[in-house]
């Protein structure tokens, strides 16, 4: 982007940005992978589903909005592994409840199987700051699964904010596939 | 005011076994470009220094690169001087004062029979017609470019008044994910020349920082499992130690002024907090006790403060931390998103990142005065770090979607780029005075 900007311009830019830098900035709160202003109470306990039939999901396009929540991505199974987070969230997605049930009760009825749950944020901030966000969504996970009554000595956690992105473009699409919690069996792989 | 220069001398014919080593060697150098120098940069002149294209390194144009980078020079190119003295005795005022010179650096490179080189130099004022300063080196050939910085040190601080930081580091991780070993953690001089890898792994490395003294740096690795542990590395013995691998984040450390202690970011009970190690009692204190995320540490040159990234108002923003009562005051409060904190030397400057209409920008808080600047404008700065003089700061940004390093002038009127050629570059920390 700074490339194409001609000398002038950058010069014109620099001098605009020289006179209004120390007035007060605007406020804004739309772009940063960053839930860090919610509360800890996600609506990890869901609610049984009363449609037990399988909708057909295939008509529901995939955008970077819905990515997280699209049932594209969970199979309701164990080999299902990665969880998607909404920009600026840590609340776990609903489409991924049955997903991160099945874990669940393969957990618990194995008792030796072990998980990691990998935490991640998109690129958008510092990056210490943003180990302390993906922290937050492997906890989330960790909660649900806690909830459905996996001991805490089958689950460990890690968080590598945004230093082992899944897709390495810059683009919205991008950020989506790497706001995520990846579920590693380290023992007793399903 | 966009001028451009490759640090590495890829037109100068010399021996082929020269030629040989600077092409392989310079792959995975640093290349710097001065993209924006100040309107009233200080015309100089410096004279190629007479014997310099026979020897292995260029002393004269290593400092005319080193004094062109800080932007407050801008060299006069050799091809349009009239006349080229090699001492006093050569010296010709009018021939610069008409090109509005107005300082002259002549030198010489005397090989020696030991198998050194005898560097000598000489400052000249063009408007007053006096001979400033002069000296003389002899260093072997390994430190011909330290003597060169050391040089470009010295004619910076008689002409401005600050030291120079010529003489410097810069540490660095990149990652280049093609490579059996994505992530390496490297240090070069300031100008991005003679690269030494101090770790090479298939993990993250993070947050890289400097002893006080130079010596050694502190880094998060991940290496060991796949799990985050703080190390301590001492760059002369290669040897390092496992100073933190508590269960869950082990992150963003940094050395108090004493060299005793690092402050760094745990969540071993719970959340995020910011706790104080001593290196050599193992003694671990807790310094803040709050729900939101608390990381980023940074010290104050006092040894009493740190400043922090904090979320407990919400988004994050800077906080300043007296670690004998542990209490807490907030310091930035523009905008909704300000982390990742460094501090000039002398204190009176807080540099961190700001986010403004979705963008990431490095901003300077003055303590004193109270004021704001924003000093970069592309759209990923992070990781800022002030030079040990106080006059620029690198960082953290990307160029066309890969990480590359910049560096800016405290006052946002100097830019320089530092592209590297393959891999992301990101996470600099400017080395103390050496």
């Amino acid at each position: 982007m700074r490339s194409f900007l001609n000398p002038l311009f950058a010069l014109m830019l620099a001098a605009a940005l020289a006179a209004c830098s120390s007035t007060p900035t605007e406020d804004d709160s739309s772009a940063t992978d960053d839930m860090s202003q919610q509360t800890d109470t996600s609506p990890v306990t869901p609610v049984e589903p009363s449609t037990p039939a399988k909708p057909d999901t295939s008509s529901i396009p995939l955008t970077a909005d819905n990515f997280y929540n699209h049932p594209s991505n969970y199979d309701g199974t164990t080999d299902s592994r990665v969880i998607y987070f909404a920009f600026d969230s840590n609340t776990v997605p609903a489409a991924a409840f049955e997903t991160l049930r099945a874990h669940a009760t393969y957990l618990k009825n194995n008792a030796n199987a072990k998980v990691r749950l990998e935490g991640h944020a998109d690129e958008r901030g510092t990056r210490e700051y943003n180990v302390a966000l993906s922290e937050r969504r492997s906890k989330a996970v960790e909660k649900f699964l806690r909830v459905q009554g996996v001991s805490s000595s089958q689950i460990q956690i890690v968080s590598y904010g945004e230093e082992k992105p899944a897709a390495f473009g810059h683009s919205e699409m991008d950020w989506a596939k790497n706001r995520r919690v990846e579920i590693n069996y380290t023992a007793g792989r399903p | 005011m966009k001028s451009e220069f490759w640090a590495n001398k890829t037109g100068r014919i010399g021996l082929a076994v020269i030629l040989m080593l600077s092409a392989l060697t310079a792959r995975a150098e640093l290349l710097i470009r001065v993209t924006e120098g100040r309107v009233d940069a200080v015309p100089i002149a410096i004279v190629p220094f007479e014997g310099a294209q026979n020897a292995p390194e260029d002393v004269s144009q290593i400092v005319q690169a080193d004094l062109h980078r800080s932007g407050q020079f801008k060299p006069l190119p050799a091809e349009d001087m009239l006349s080229r003295p090699r001492n006093e005795s050569e010296v010709i005022y009018r021939d610069f004062r008409v090109l509005g010179v107005e300082y002259i650096i002549t030198g010489s490179m005397k090989a020696q029979e030991s198998g050194g080189y005898e560097v000598s130099y000489a400052l000249f004022d063009v408007n007053r017609q006096v001979k400033l300063m002069s000296e003389t080196y002899r260093p072997p050939v390994s430190q011909l470019r330290d003597v060169a910085h050391a040089i470009s040190d010295r004619i910076y601080e008689q002409l401005t008044g600050i030291p120079g930081a010529f003489s410097t580091k810069i540490l660095y991780v990149t990652h280049n994910r093609k490579a059996a070993s994505p992530y390496q953690l490297q240090y070069a001089d300031a100008d991005g020349h003679r690269v030494i890898t101090i770790l090479r792994s298939k993990e993250p490395i993070m947050s890289p920082t400097w002893s006080p003294d130079g010596r050694k740096v502190a880094y998060v690795s991940f290496e060991d499992d796949g799990l985050p542990a703080i190390y301590t590395h001492d760059l002369a013995t290669t040897s390092r130690e496992k100073v933190s691998s508590f269960q869950g984040i082990n992150g963003a450390p940094d050395w108090s002024p004493d060299g005793q202690k690092l402050a760094l970011t745990l969540s071993r009970d719970g959340n995020p907090e910011i706790y104080m190690l001593d290196i050599a009692t193992k003694q671990l204190t807790r310094l803040t006790q709050h729900y939101g995320i608390d990381t980023e540490p940074r010290w104050l040159p006092d040894g009493e403060h740190l400043v922090f990234t904090s979320s407990r108002s919400g988004g994050p923003q800077i906080y300043k931390l007296n670690i004998n009562d542990k209490s807490v005051r907030r310091v930035s409060f523009q905008g909704a998103y300000n982390a990742r904190p460094d501090v000039t030397p002398d204190g009176r400057y807080l540099v961190y990142v700001h986010r403004r209409n979705g963008n990431f920008n490095v901003g300077v808080q003055d303590l004193q005065r109270g004021t704001f600047n924003i000093v970069t404008r592309t759209d990923m700065d992070e990781s800022p770090s002030v030079a040990p003089n106080g006059s620029m700061v690198i960082y953290g940004t990307q160029d066309r979607g890969t990480g590359v390093l910049e560096a800016v002038s405290i006052d946002g009127r100097v830019k320089v780029e530092l592209p590297s050629k393959e891999g992301e570059v990101r996470e600099p920390a400017w080395s103390p005075f050496l």
